[in-house]
Order: C-alpha cells, then structure tokens, then sequence
C-alpha cells in the first residue's frame, strides 16, 4: 500500500468510527463497518492483553484472529459468547461501553451469517438456549444514551406443525373425542392433545373406542390394535421444542404421510370394517369365537356397532354408489379444512378435485378415492402454518399486520392443537379479525371459557420446566433399586410418564386460579398423586432406619406366626382328632422397607392420559389433589417428574439442574460447552455427586460451572428418583448451594438447601421477568432482541399489575406488535 | 445442511424412494471403500430369541474350527457355507433390557422396550451411510402373520435413523413390488404405479408454487419439502429408463403376491424383493425383520399351527416347531448367498464383498435379560473377516462391540457405538472393535 492510500484509508476509518460515536445506534440493523476497521481495533482494546501472541490465557491466541472466514468462524463464535454474556473481557478489565459492546457482538454475528450462509449458516443466535444472550438489564431497565429501538415485527415465515399438533389434528379425522365435563375437568377432552402412550410414545389409534374384547394380555392388546406411529420428527432433549425453523418435512416423512392417509381415509369412510372382518363387528362379543391362540393379532379383537368416529362427508362419499362432482368436492372442501384448519381457496378445491378425479379414472372409486385424497395430507399449509402476511399493506416501517385467516390461525395455534372453533372462524370469515382489538377480544374469550381446551399453555410449561422427559431416561437397575423405587419391569417409567400427566394437571389447577401462577408454581405444597407416588414422594430410609423396618416386619411375622400356631393349638383341644381347617396362609404384605411413603390423601382429580392403548395396562386417570409432606418438598422443582427428568442412569444430574435455574429462572446464559472439554464425572461409587463433581473446579470449568452446579446441588436432598433423603451414602447429606452472579444482589448468596432457593428465587422480580421473556420465546417461536424490550416490560406489567396472571401476560403478549405484524424480506423468485 | 447424501438418507428412512444421480450402483462412488471392505450389508432379525443350541455344534464348547463340526439340524442347510459362517456366543445386552424384544435396541444397541421409541440410530442405518453409495441406501422388510402384514404393511420397530426417527418395514410385497419395480410392471401394479406417480407429480407441482413466495429465510427449508418429492419423482423416472437392466434382477410376480396361501407365501417374495434389491444394485443394506420386532409372529406354511407369543415361550433347542423355524431361516439365507454368489462383481462375487448377520432382536431366548446374544456372521469379505469358525466369548462385550467392528471396517473412526465411556465401564470390558471377528 502506497503511502497516499494509507492516508486515505485512515482518514475514511477515522471518519466512519468519528460518525458511528456520533450517531445513535439502532439494534438489529447491519453494523455496516469492517474488521479493520472496527472489530480489530475491539480485540485490540479488549483482547489482546491477555490473548496475545505468546502465552495467551486459556491458550487462545487472538491476535492474528484476522476477519471472519469459514476457518475461524468456530473462534469468532467463541468471541462472538464470551464478550455477548460480558465475560470478557474480565471483570477487573477495562469494560467497553455498552453500544460498543453491541455493535461488536451484532457485527460478529452479520459477519459469520454471511460468510457460513451456504457452509450450514450460523443460527446459534437464534437457538432459544442462547437467548438469554441479550442482557436483560437492556429489555428491563432504562437503554443508556446512544441505543435507539426500531418498533418490533416479526419475520415473515412458515412455522411447521409440530408432531404432537400433527397426531391431534390427524386423530379429528377418526376419533370422537369426548366433550367437556365441568365436573371432572381434568379428564381428557375434545380439544386436548393427543398425549404419548404407556410407554412414552406418540401414536394415532384406530378403533380403541370400540374394542370391547380382546385375546391376551397388555402387550397382546397393544399388537392388536391399529396403530400409527408419529410421522413427523422432532429431536430437541431440553427447552423451547418449537421454533418455526427447527423442522422441515422430509422425503421419508411425506411418503410415510401418504401411507398413513390412505389408513385414515379408509377408517373414515368404513370404520372398523378397514381394519377387521365382519365377523368381529358385533355387540355380542360371544358370537365370535376366536379359535386358537390369535393373540397379537387384528383378528383378536372385537368391535361394537356403535358408529363414535365423526362421520364426514368422506364418508358420506363412499356409503353410495357412483360419484359426483357436489360429492367430491364436499370430501375435498372438508377434509382440506380439517388438515390445513381453512377451508380452501377455489383454485385449490379445483386442483384437489381434479387429483381425485384422475385418479378415480386410473383406479376406479374405491381406491382412487382414497389416493386421490391423500394428496391433501400433504399440502404446504397442512405440515406447514404459513404467516407470509401477503395481503396486507406495510406500514411506513416496513411492517405488515398479519389479517383473516393468517391471524386466526395465529391466534388458534397460540393456544390450540384443533382448528378454530366455530365462533372464530366465522369471526375470520366476516372480516373481524384485522385489529388489535379483534384480536383481544377473541383472545380473553378463549382464555375465558375452559370447555375451549387450551393444550399450547401447557405445552410451554413443559417446554419452560422440562418435566416431561422422566420416563425417557434409562436408569440402572441397581443404582434405582438404591433409590427405594421398584425395579419390577417397566414400573418405575410407567410412574414417570404418569407423574408427568400429574404435573400437567398440577400447573393446570393453578392456571385456574391464576393468581401469582410462576410464584405457585415454584412454592405450592400440593401435589397431583397416584398411589405410586407414595414411594416417589416418601422418604428414603437411613441405614438404620431400614434394619429397624426389617427387624419390626420380622418380629410382626414372628409374632402373628406365633399366635396362629397357638390358635391352632387351642382349637386342636377343641375338637379332639379332627383335622383342622387349612390356615388362610395370607402372604405378608410386599413391605418397602426403603421408603418411609408419603400418605397422599385428598380429593380425587383426573390427568390427561392417554386412551386406552395398552389392554388393562393402559394408563390410568385417577389421581388425587394431596398435600406434599411438610418440610421436604416446595413446588414443581421438588417433585419426581422435574428431578428425574434433570437425572441420569445413575445419579442425579446437579449440573443439569444447576444449569436450568441459571437460564430458566435467572436470565443467565451459558456458552457451548469447549469441544476440548472431556466432560465426564470420575466414576467413584463410594464418592458422592458432590465429591465427583470436584473435578469441575479446576480453572478452566470453573469460569462456567461457577454458575451452575452451586445452584444444582441444593437438590440433593433428593435421590436420583425424587426421593426426599436426609443421607447419602450413610452420611448426612449436604445440601449446600450459593446463587452467585444473578443479576440482583438481594438474591446473591449461599442457601442451605433447594426449598431455601427456591423460596429466594419465587420472590424476586428478576425471575418473574425472566420467565416472561421465555413466554415471549414461545409464543413468539424466536427469540427476543432489545427492540423487543417494550413488548416484554408490558408483558410483565400485565403479569404483575394482575397479581400474576398468566391470562394477563398471554393477552398482552399476543395483542403485541411482535405477535401481530410481520416483516417480509422476499428472495429472488417472487 | 442439506446436501444430496443427507436426502438420500432421508428417502431410505421412509420408504426408500430415493435414485440418486446415477441409477446403479456400478459399486458407485465409495464413501469409505477400501480393498476387500463390505459393499453390502444384510442383518437378518429373527424374534423370540436365537437359543444358542440351535447354532453351536454339538460338544463344542470352546472357540474352534468348524470345518470337521456338524452343523446342528435347524441350520442344517448352511453346511455347504460353513466355512463363510462365524457362529459367536457371548456377546451380551443387558443394557439393552431385552425380555421380550429389545426392539429399536437390538440393533441401536441401547434400552428398548415395547412402545419405546428410539433413542439414537441403529447399526443397519449407520452402515448404509458408510457403506459404497447406492440409490436407495437402506431397505427394511418385514415378515408377520399374514393378518397383521395387512393391516399394518407398514411398521418400525428395528431400524431408527435417529432419536425419535424410526425407519419402516415393508410387508406388503404389492406395495414393495410398486416402489422398486413399478416401471417395468404389468396390469393392477402398473395402474396403481401410474396412478401413484401422477398424484405425486401432482403433489410436486403444487408444493413448488407454495414455496416461491416464501421468504429467504424459509426457502431451503421448505426446498428440503420439495426436493424430496423431486427426488421420489426422479428416482421413478430413472428407474423406468433403466427397466432394462432391472428387468433382469426383478422377481417375477406370481399369485403367492396377490393371493398367498400362507403367510410364508410373502416371507418368500419379499425376500425375493430384498435378494433383488442387492443383486440389481438398488440398495446395499437390508434389514430383514422376521417377526418384525415383536412378540408375534406365524409361520403356518412350515407346517406350524401355533402361533403368536406362545412360539417365545417355548424351549427351542429340540423343539421341532423352532427346528422348522430356524431351517426356514437357514434356507433364506442360502437363497440370499446363491443369489448374490451367481453375481459377478469385482474379480469374484457379490457374495464375495457381502456380510450377513443372522440374530434376534430378543438376544438368546424370551423373557431374557439379555447376558447372552448369539449371533452368526456369514461371508468373508475377501478375508477381513474370520470364518469357518466358532467363538465363545466371555459375557463382557456387548452387541455394541460387534457394530463398531462393523463401523471400522467399513471405514469409520469409532471406538464405540452408542455406548459413552460412562455405560462402557459398566458394560463393556475393553474398547474398540470385536478383534475375535476379524481375519
């Protein structure tokens, strides 16, 4: 470079830094500025001290670092963490100000979208596990000077339905779900979801409603029926499962639907006669003899004659002889509306009806019905809800309001797994849902009636607390018989996948007070039980405790045997050379010695639970509204569901649990594990989780684990099943913790156990609103940014100003401009 | 990312239509192919358990030579093949918690249980992507009562390519015949193909026009959606051009497809679609689920009247029920061997760059807790594996240890599959691969 050009160029750079500190900066938009220019100068400043060329701290070495590049890019994220969450640079260091920490981190992340956008692009900003990146100082307090918001919209986009929606809306097609009953309002209704099976899966069942005999036994039931597993696949483990863009729907998936269609569009138009002889259609379940072990097998059933599935005009199509166009495009118009939840617009009905036509012609009615059909299950808008926002007109921001059906269904689907109810779509059919009061008023209306079942509420509970995945994890058998749970066959994951229903239940009964709902949550001593849930929520015996128990059981049995024996003898003298009448020989009762049970007593409720699916095993809804022990539990963190679902195959999992505390309840957010970091536990059985987890206090896992496992470990007062205990491994257990680094300092400081944090944590402010932003996460399905951060204040000021009310925080929410209007950048074929 | 590897494995997860560039496998562009590795993989799944008498040669009690040992009478029939069989017994999976059938975890290697759904990707799914790229990666078919073949031709319980993402198996061998041989078919096959293939055509055309006013954000997305009927729809019209060749690996169609007597009747053809499959050079993994997976199953064709779950309950060894059975079995996989053996590839056979793996999904018998999963290897592998031979193993090494021997042969850097170092301590004695597998 000559000499001149130098010149130029430092005077341009020194022009552009000289504008930028001049002017006010909006996040969000492009940092239009370059790596000489700016970022170097950034490292330079506040890197390169300690991460220079020789010895440089953590061995990262960021001189040379160079402009963002394919190569780097995994660095720059790196960078991109560290200085977002204001790790770096360090406490003690010269901090950068505030708009220049942003404008740094946004440039970095402009830089690796454009340089990764055909290398698998950068999305880590958008994963809803780094949304806590955005400081949450910036959304709740005042903006310093220089920080200028644009008015919030969301992206334009198509949001896939998730497999759960999916299954609900496939099983309207073929199943009639009971209404609500006000008086047990816990029982599964029409309108709530589809739940996963006995053993945690999802499927669509055929018929279950009218089996009213069946050969063999549990599993043999299970074979029989006609079943289809869920098509659509989802794989997120932990936190926010559905984000429009996590899915699209692959090839395997949509020819898997196609087959699947042809199942149910059968069953609608024959009903059990698709799937069995006639023979087994009948109301006298003796008149079909079953001849020879048929167990596992569609013949081993038999069905009513009662016709419960919802007859359609599918059905209506196929009862007479002969087509007609009114016929066909009856099916079409109404099967169309129940997959897409909108009826079709006149060149799609003409479309459809002309796929069903040709198809007819290739393979006559009954057949062709069915193929031609099939095609609707896979029309864009039913595996997709597009909110594309092409009808309206933008506003001077570039903003359009979503209108007619794209914001009805917005609206449903806020709420809903079902197609809207009837005053909704007429609300959407005559032009009245445009506005924002249109909106309001149909959302405090849905909120307002419970017969109108509202499974997306409950969803994001699951989602937020993750209690739902107890049954999922596979726990050694040994290491769950020291818990004092039974290891019989599947028994403890059967209890699992009922203590999530129980849970559900549980938030359910506080939604319906809805006063200070997140405080209840995290506080109330009541408890959603079925019987099991004596052992899960009872207490885990000491040593002595459990030779105490054994030896009192024995001298009980000693005893009673002694007093038969002496009976016996008495009447012997009674009735001189008779024989005596045989003992009633009563097997002792199955004692766990190991658990002192809880005793759950109180008014009986019902939990969603799936249909029956599993013969005599199926799932149960019976429960009861109990009070927990006193003293040992104190909300949904306390109960088996949660602590198991943050557990492993052997032990608990502090640091998991220590983790969700730190990003669910305080807004802290934790960077990508190193991929140098062997991430293992020593294995010491005779160690405590405590003592194993020493290995995390070394320097450099320190940094992090700072921040997670002192709020984990608090929860051993419990075992890796959720049981209460007051040793581990024969030693009084410690249950220790610290809440370092929240944000609040009234918050900050060391606790002896979880119900003291937990009690700590439900009264603050800080966490109230950090629950608030996951809320805005889900309903929104991104995640927040500063310009968000008028959206979510009123947000909690509903909540607040309500006494928390989460009717409040979801009307504010969904009456907000991030919810309502769409921002369109379009591509090159439009 | 998406990329053309990543759809076709996609495809092979559901139904396998996916034809990739080239039709043909001409031993394609090899992901891992190294001199004498595998070209093909077949894992043959029988339920209720493999009781290991059935297979070890009588008095055999310690790892040996075959080649002076008579085959016990269900596997009779591999006599002529013995010195390309490897019978091992010892392997374990106990974490697999099999007692009834370990379902996807039989072949993933991890707790399985009825209803379960997978937790990771199975052995057959991971090798089809190691394995020589084919058009379509990865075929499972499954053979059941003829009842439940009907009523549900479609199910999964084996195979997973993932975590949540189970992978079907065929039993309609109509439905079968369609999707490989639809092209070159005659009369009801041909109407339905063509009928099928216009609806899809259809189906391509209108999911094209909903995604060009998506947003940028949302196209390669959506592109995925799109490009996978693309993909259905191109391997269809690749597979017509190429009927020719096709012609001469696809099984004739015979009443046994459109109106079987028994249920074996479809066993048959659907391991005639399989065997075609590999020799037309379609696939280069199949997984055969007899039973598929569950507790059930009939084989009324052999003779057998019982059926169902009392079949698990029963002791094996001498059972003339299980004898016929397992010579059912025996003999498919001498018509899997011939086939490929009368094969030319390379300067031998098909045979010759084929490995078979003969188990069950239910270890050694039912209600089992899985300490001991005999299985049988047959093929060689130009000498990568040993054969003619016998091994007794310890109990110490799960079927996982035998997968990741599988991996590593076909050219994968593992030294474990699905198992962390944390269940390996508990589960596994040593790390790496089988070495008492290998030549």
């Amino acid at each position: 470079m000559n000499t001149v050009r130098f010149a130029w160029v430092v005077l341009l750079s020194w022009g552009l830094l000289s504008a930028a500190s001049a002017e006010n900066y909006t996040p969000g938009q492009k940092v239009t500025k370059d790596y000489d220019s700016f970022a170097k100068s950034f490292l330079a400043s506040h890197c390169v001290d300690c991460h220079g060329e020789t010895d440089p701290e953590g061995g990262l070495s960021l001189h040379d670092l160079g402009p963002v590049d394919e190569v780097n890019a995994s660095t720059w994220t790196s960078v991109w963490a560290q200085v977002t969450l204001k790790e770096m640079p360090p406490k003690d260091a010269d901090q950068p100000k505030v708009v220049e920490r942003l404008q740094f981190s946004d440039w970095i992340v402009g830089e690796l979208t454009r340089v990764m956008r055909d290398k698998g692009g950068f999305r880590a900003h958008l994963d809803p596990n780094k949304g806590n990146f955005v400081d949450h100082d910036l959304l709740f307090g005042s903006l310093p000077d220089g920080i200028k918001l644009e008015l919030t919209s969301s992206p334009a986009r198509i949001w896939r339905v998730t497999p759960q929606e999916h299954i609900t809306r496939l099983n309207e097609l073929i199943n009639t779900e009971p209404k609500f009953d006000p008086e047990k309002p816990g029982l599964r209704t029409h309108g709530d979801v589809v739940p996963t099976n006995h053993g945690g899966e999802l499927k669509l069942y055929f018929g279950t409603d009218r089996i009213i005999k069946w050969q063999g036994g549990t599993v043999a039931y299970a074979t029989s029926v006609k079943s289809v597993p869920v098509v659509l696949s989802s794989a997120r483990a932990h936190g926010l499962k559905n984000y429009p863009d996590f899915y699209s729907v692959n090839s395997a998936e949509a020819t898997q639907i196609m087959g699947v269609a042809n199942d149910i569009i059968r069953y609608m138009a024959y009903g059990p006669l698709s799937i069995a002889n006639p023979e087994q259609i009948t109301d006298d379940p003796n008149s079909y003899k079953m001849e020879g072990d048929i167990r596992g097998l569609p013949t081993a059933l038999v069905y009513s004659t009662k016709v419960v599935r919802p007859l359609t005009p599918v059905y209506e199509l196929m009862k007479e002889e002969g087509v007609t166009d009114e016929r066909l495009r009856a099916a079409v118009d109404d099967l169309f509306e129940t997959l897409t939840f909108r009826p079709p617009s006149d060149e799609e009905s003409d479309a459809y009806l002309e796929i069903v036509k040709q198809s007819i012609e290739k393979l006559g009615k009954k057949d062709g019905v069915v193929l031609g059909l099939s095609s609707l299950f896979l029309d864009r808008d039913a595996l997709f809800r597009p909110e594309l926002a092409e009808n309206g007109e933008p506003d001077q921001h570039g903003r359009v309001m979503l209108q007619d059906w794209e914001l009805g269904l917005a609206v449903n689907h806020a709420l809903r797994f079902i197609k809207p109810d009837e005053e909704l779509r007429k609300a959407i059919v005559e032009g009245r849902m445009r506005t924002r009061p249109d909106v309001k008023r149909e959302v405090e209306r849905m909120l307002a009636d419970d017969s109108i079942r509202k499974p997306r509420i409950l969803r994001f509970f699951r989602d937020y607390f993750d209690y739902d995945s107890g049954g999922y994890i596979c726990k050694d058998s040994k290491a769950l018989a020291d818990t004092g749970a039974s290891t019989r066959g599947t028994s403890h994951y059967r209890a699992m996948f009922d203590a999530t229903a129980s849970t559900d239940r549980l938030i359910e009964l506080i939604l319906q007070e809805d006063k200070d709902v997140l405080k209840q949550l995290l506080t109330t001593d009541k408890v959603v039980a079925t019987r099991t849930d004596n052992v899960y929520f009872g207490r885990k015996r000491t040593k002595e405790e459990i030779a105490l128990s054994v030896a009192a059981a024995k001298k009980a049995a000693d005893e009673q045997k002694k007093k038969e024996a002496a009976e016996l003898e008495a009447w012997k003298k009674a009735n001189p050379g008779k024989k005596p009448p045989k003992s009633e020989n009563q097997k002792p009762a199955n004692v766990n010695h190991n658990v002192a049970e809880a005793r759950l007593t109180g008014p009986k409720d019902y939990a969603r639970v799936s249909h029956r699916s599993f013969g005599n095993g199926s799932m149960k809804p019976e429960r009861v509204l109990a009070t927990a022990p006193k003293g040992q539990r104190l909300g949904i963190l306390t109960h088996p569901s949660w602590l198991v679902s943050h557990s492993d195959a052997m032990d608990n999992h502090a640091i998991l649990r220590g983790r969700w505390i730190r990003e669910r309840l305080l807004g802290g957010g934790i960077p990508d594990v190193p991929i140098t970091v062997d991430a293992m536990l020593p294995d010491e059985p005779h160690n405590t989780l405590r003592e194993r987890m020493r290995v995390t206090r070394e320097t450099y896992c320190w940094t992090c684990h700072q921040k997670m496992d002192p709020l984990g470990l608090p929860f051993e007062m419990y075992n890796h099943a959720g049981l209460y205990r007051t040793t581990e491994l024969d030693n009084p257990v410690d249950t220790t913790g610290e809440i370092i680094y929240s944000g609040d300092p009234a918050l900050d400081g060391k606790v002896g156990n979880a119900l003291e944090m937990i009690d700590k944590l439900a009264h603050s402010e800080r966490v109230e609103q950090v629950f608030v932003r996951h809320a805005f996460r889900f309903w929104m399905g991104r995640n927040e940014t500063i310009s968000d951060a008028p959206v979510l204040q009123d947000a909690w000021h509903a909540y607040r100003d309500s006494g928390g009310s989460m009717k409040a925080l979801l009307t504010s929410l969904l009456t907000s401009d991030a919810f309502l209007y769409r921002k369109v950048e379009y591509g090159r074929d439009r | 990312m998406i990329n053309r590897r990543n759809m076709l494995q996609g495809m092979a997860a559901g139904v396998g239509a996916a034809f990739g560039a080239s039709l043909l496998p001409r031993q394609a562009s090899a992901a891992s192919s190294q001199s004498g590795s595998p070209k093909r993989i077949v894992f043959f799944m029988q339920n209720q358990g493999f009781d290991p008498a059935t297979c070890i040669p009588t008095g055999m009690t310690s790892s040996g030579s075959l080649a002076k040992a008579k085959l016990p009478e269900p596997i009779e029939a591999l006599e002529p093949f013995k010195e390309r069989l490897h019978i091992i017994n010892g392997l374990h999976g106990i974490h697999t918690s099999p007692s009834h059938s370990a379902f996807f975890g039989a072949l993933g290697g991890y707790r399985g249980s009825d209803g379960v759904p997978p937790s990771a990707s199975t052995i057959d799914y991971e090798l089809s992507k190691a394995l020589p790229q084919t058009l379509l990666p990865h075929l499972c078919i499954g053979m059941d009562s003829i009842e439940n073949m009907r009523t549900k031709p479609t199910i999964a319980n084996l195979s997973a390519s993932g975590a949540g993402q189970p992978i079907f198996m065929y039993s309609n061998p109509n439905q079968l015949y369609q999707m490989l041989y639809g092209g070159i078919s005659t009369g009801d096959i041909r109407r339905q193909h063509e009928a099928r293939s216009g609806v899809l055509s259809q189906i391509e055309q209108m999911a094209a026009a909903k995604g060009r006013s998506l947003p940028i954000a949302d196209q390669q997305r959506y592109g995925q959606y799109v490009q996978g009927f693309r993909d259905v729809n191109g391997l269809r019209d690749r597979l017509d051009t190429a009927s020719d060749h096709l012609r001469k690996f696809a099984p004739a169609v015979d009443e046994r497809y459109t109106k079987p007597e028994f249920e074996t009747d479809w066993h048959d053809v659907l391991l005639d679609l399989g065997i075609s499959a590999l020799t037309s050079g379609i696939t280069n993994t199949l997984t055969i689920g007899s039973g598929r997976g569950e507790i059930f199953g009939a084989w009324k064709g052999l003779g057998i009247e019982q059926q169902g779950h009392n079949l698990g309950h029963m002791t094996q060894h001498e059972n003339p029920i299980w004898i016929k059975i397992r010579q059912y079995n025996s003999r498919m996989l001498v018509r899997l061997m011939e086939s490929l053996e009368s094969v030319p590839e390379g300067s031998g056979t098909m045979m010759d760059h084929t490995l078979i793996v003969y188990t069950s999904n239910n270890a050694d018998k039912q209600h089992t807790n899985g300490a001991n999963w005999p299985v049988m290897l047959l093929g060689n592998c130009d000498g990568i594996f040993k054969t003619g031979c016998f091994t007794q193993l310890d109990g110490k090494r799960p079927i996982n240890a035998l997968y990741t021997t599988l991996l590593q042969v076909a050219g994968q850097n593992v030294d474990r599959f699905n198992m962390d170092d944390k269940l390996a301590k508990k589960f596994d004695a040593a790390t790496g691969p089988l070495k008492e597998v290998l030549g």
